[in-house]
């Protein structure tokens, strides 16, 4: 019997079958795009020397330096590398290939380098580029930039018009030697940011050196001699004083990649986390009389669960499982797992990787840039990590191991991680990642830089969940509001642009809400005010200015 | 000894006054380290007396201590002719021969005089494994620990094993056997896809061979891939629930995962199979640990580190105590297996403290 389908009911088939296809296919979190006018190449310049620098660039923030409402993206370029590198060096800083970028959002999505305008072009020939930090150091309501180099770093200042004027001098916080992440935090809570730099080693061209016999790759850290990070005080006008022997943060050599902020002891003081390649991790505790005691190795926060040395490079210090403390996170190489430093709450942290289901999930890949965000608004904070092998010929010399990888998405659920598809299906050599609402729907987005390559741009596709983004204006705090605790229907989060790798993410604070439609905003102001908001609508922008007095 | 079985025979000999001072005078010399000298006045003896056979045996010597191995030979040789039965003549022969590389002919030198560690070398290089293993094993026994002997010893074993293999896979290419040595060989070489694929066919062709899903197993674990390692361990020990190793492993699979709880239950069968392997009872403890169980992890790793003391294992425990003190508010106890952690840690893996 023949049966006939009449033709209206075919259609309506068709739709169904259609709109279930698509329900079906599985979408990653993240839709990969590459927006008009991001035309940025991370520039390492890979030579057979096997300079170490080669391997380490290259920073990214989100920042929105017109005040315009949208996100901007600023790039660091790496340098052009000579083999052998000329004495003195010269990285070729003045040609447009390797100049840093800033790009200027537009209403559509697109983007437009507006690196010569803006007076960013040229970083200095004998600076090969690392990474950026963003912070209103002058508290002019205009994000300044902070970039790292192996060479001299450079403050540029925000003059609010659109450009920015290079203030490094008059400032004097060039630092010099290898400076890799940096961060702007308040630790005396002044009101002014100040700024710590972390330098990985004490290394230069002509000092360098191949390891790997035959394989000929580059050396690991403990080859090179360990050399001091810098804390600079903002003295408030325009000047900045090293305080890094006086605070005792130089009492330590270390190989500093990452650095991150947040009260981990709830003393209402802003301490410092620092991922050290190749050996313990550094836990700088703000003793609140302008001096730190380094506290990680009796913190419990300075090794492996086996007591084992952790090659730490990215790093984010924020509330994984949502107890109102500040967790760590240190990315690290293969085999050794990222580590997950559980604060207890007394000062002491708990080796997690294991119970949080994350080393399962790392044991093969190398991280660098990462972040703790709810990216799917459920009211838990997720992982991402930019990943991929120091070595460019990592698989030559151990095949399971890969020096192009893919990111890894990992979903919070209740405080265990489990992997998630990001989206992207292009394996890179990944470094730095920022995160921020870039087209400000309200879904937390990840840009990721990678070495030789564009960088990659995950939007996310969002949801049905609801969600709140905070500004903080900070009055008596200083303006950015970096270090206020802000609890949100349950949920933490330290303010801060640091963290990550290289890297500076938006300074805007975004909570899931999951399925609330109000929320409750606690905040305590690094002035130590305190400020409650109720019912507050969800799926909002909120700018919260602290109270002017106590 | 050389030097008395000299004298032995030294007094069985004479000589002219002339030559004898002459032995006399390179004795001396020998005795001082002016080797060249030596060498003169005993080549000076052997000139006076081309029958006397100390006057080679010495300027034999001589040579070899001067580390001429090549030019004693003819000396010791002449010697031999002369005195064919004289243990040092063939003593020195056999090492000169052995130093210049000829093993084959080294070998009935040092079997007249049954030197075990310097015929084991020299079978090692005439291929005569079985019995190079045999002797050296036999000198070991005389002299334990000494790195010379282990090393040649691990050699020859290893040489061995690798003369079994190429016969193996030469006469049975397409074995379970085969492909399982092919494996292992690519494991060994950290190149996990081949290997995984060799014990793969391994399994096809013989899935009952002993061993071959813990080998597989340890191919996914060492590259992490700790699912499906758990799934060959858990093979294993469906297969042999006897072997202590299989239990370990999965129970290591599984505290990699999170998987506390089966961890533990592994671990403590492993433990019970095989009580109180350091590896073990770290583990064990790290299972009780992660499954909230402070005490049995506490009870785990006291007892390792009284069996295990000032290795790396014994830092690491100490280290995870340190941890589980400080989670329980524990301070004292926290700090002091902090402090032995630290007592254990090499010094270079220390930070640096700048002087100020």
């Amino acid at each position: 019997m023949l049966i006939v389908i009449p033709r209206i009911a075919y259609i309506s088939v068709l739709i169904f079958c259609i709109a279930s296809c698509i329900a079906a296919a599985p979408a990653g979190l993240f839709e990969t795009k590459q927006p008009r006018g991001l035309d940025f190449v991370l520039q390492n310049s890979p030579t057979p020397q096997k300079y170490l620098i080669e391997t380490m660039p290259g920073g990214i923030a989100l920042l929105d330096y017109d005040n315009d409402g949208l996100l901007d993206i600023f790039l660091v370029n790496g340098g052009r590398v000579t083999s052998p590198m000329p004495v003195p060096e010269n990285f070729d800083r003045k040609n447009p290939r390797y100049w840093n970028r800033l790009y200027r959002q537009n209403k559509d999505g697109s983007f437009t380098d507006v690196t010569e305008r803006a007076g960013l072009a040229s970083a200095g020939d004998g600076n090969y580029g690392m990474g950026v930090a963003v912070g209103d150091y002058d508290n002019d309501g205009f994000p300044d930039l902070y970039v790292t180099s192996y060479g001299k770093n450079i403050l540029y200042h925000n003059n609010g018009d659109g450009t920015f004027t290079d203030v490094t001098a008059k400032a004097g916080v060039a630092a010099g030697g290898w400076s890799v992440s940096a961060g702007f935090f308040d630790y005396d809570n002044d009101g002014k940011l100040d700024l710590f730099v972390t330098r990985y080693m004490e290394w230069d061209t002509k000092h360098s050196k191949t390891c790997g016999g035959d394989w000929h790759t580059y050396c690991p850290p403990e080859e090179f001699p360990a050399t001091t990070s810098i804390l600079y005080h903002n003295n408030g006008d325009g000047t900045f004083t090293d305080v890094s022997q006086k605070s005792g943060v130089a009492a330590k050599k270390g190989r500093a990649l990452g650095v991150a902020f947040a009260d981990y002891d709830g003393d209402g003081l802003t301490d410092i986390f620092v991922a050290n390649d190749g050996m313990q991790q550094y836990l700088y505790r703000n003793n609140g009389n302008g001096t730190f005691t380094e506290r990680g190795l009796e913190a419990g926060a300075a090794l492996s669960e086996d007591g084992r040395r952790l090659s730490g490079m990215g790093i984010v210090f924020q509330d994984y499982d949502n107890d109102g403390r500040p967790d760590v996170v240190v990315t690290e190489l293969p085999r050794e797992i990222y580590g997950v430093y559980h604060n207890e709450g007394d000062g002491t942290f708990s080796y997690g990787s294991l119970a949080t289901g994350l080393g399962v999930l790392s044991s093969g890949s190398s991280g660098w840039g990462v972040g703790l965000e709810d990216f799917d608004n459920d009211g838990w904070n997720d992982l991402f990590v930019a990943q991929g092998h120091v070595l460019d010929n990592v698989e030559k010399i151990d095949p399971s191991l890969h020096y192009l990888e893919l990111p890894m998405l990992a979903m919070n659920h209740n405080g265990r991680f489990e992997r998630a598809d990001s989206g992207t299906s292009s394996p890179a050599a990944g470094r730095g990642a920022a995160f921020g609402d870039l087209n400000n729907d309200g879904w937390q987005d990840v840009v990721m830089t990678a070495l030789g390559d564009h960088p990659q741009v995950l939007l996310n596709r969002g949801g049905k969940q609801h969600w709140l983004v905070i500004s903080l204006r900070g009055t008596r705090s200083n303006r950015d509001g970096f270090g206020a605790r802000v609890r949100v229907n349950g949920q933490t989060r330290f303010a801060t642009s640091a963290g990550s790798y290289l890297s500076a993410n938006d300074k805007r604070m975004h909570f899931g809400l999951g399925a609330a439609e109000a929320a409750k905003i606690e905040i305590a102001w690094p002035s130590g005010s305190r400020q409650t908001l109720n019912d507050v609508h969800a799926d909002q922008f909120l700018e919260v200015r602290e109270p002017e007095k106590p | 000894m050389i030097r008395i079985l000299v004298a032995f025979w030294l007094a069985w000999q004479t000589a002219s006054p002339e030559a004898m001072q002459h032995l006399q005078a390179g004795t001396e010399a020998d005795k001082q380290g002016h080797f060249e000298v030596a060498i003169a006045e005993f080549k000076r003896v052997t000139e006076l007396e081309p029958k006397f056979t100390d006057g080679f045996v010495n300027l034999g010597q001589a040579y070899m201590e001067n580390r001429d191995y090549g030019a004693a030979i003819p000396p010791l040789k002449h010697a031999l002719d002369l005195a064919p039965d004289l243990a040092a003549a063939h003593q020195l022969l056999g090492y000169a021969l052995l130093a210049q590389g000829y093993a084959a002919e080294a070998i009935p030198h040092l079997e007249k005089i049954q030197e075990q560690t310097a015929l084991g070398i020299a079978q090692i290089g005439t291929g005569q494994l079985s019995q190079a293993i045999t002797n050296l094993q036999a000198a070991l026994a005389k002299h334990p620990n000494d790195p010379d002997l282990l090393y040649y010893l691990g050699r020859a074993s290893g040489l061995f094993s690798k003369q079994s293999i190429d016969t193996l896979l030469a006469a049975y290419p397409d074995s379970a056997r085969a492909h399982q040595a092919l494996a292992e060989n690519y494991f060994v070489l950290r190149q996990m896809p081949q290997a995984e694929k060799e014990f793969r066919e391994a399994l096809r062709l013989r899935p009952d061979t002993p061993e071959l899903h813990l080998e597989l197993g340890l191919v996914y674990a060492g590259s992490s891939q700790w699912a499906k390692a758990e799934d060959e361990f858990r093979a294993q020990t469906k297969q042999q629930p006897g072997n202590a190793e299989a239990a370990f492993r999965l129970g290591t699979a599984l505290l990699q995962q999170g998987k506390a709880g089966e961890a533990r239950t592994e671990l403590e069968r492993s433990n019970r199979l095989e009580p109180d392997m350091p590896e073990t009872l770290y583990s064990l403890g790290k299972a009780a640990a992660l499954g909230g169980d402070s005490a049995a992890a506490e009870k785990a790793w006291a007892k390792l580190l009284s069996i295990e003391k000032g290795s790396n294992l014994a830092a690491q425990t100490h280290f995870a105590l340190a941890g589980l003190y400080r989670k329980q508010g524990k301070t004292t106890e926290a700090e002091r297996e902090m402090q032995e952690f630290q007592k254990l840690q090499n010094p270079a893996t220390q930070p640096e403290s700048v002087q100020k």
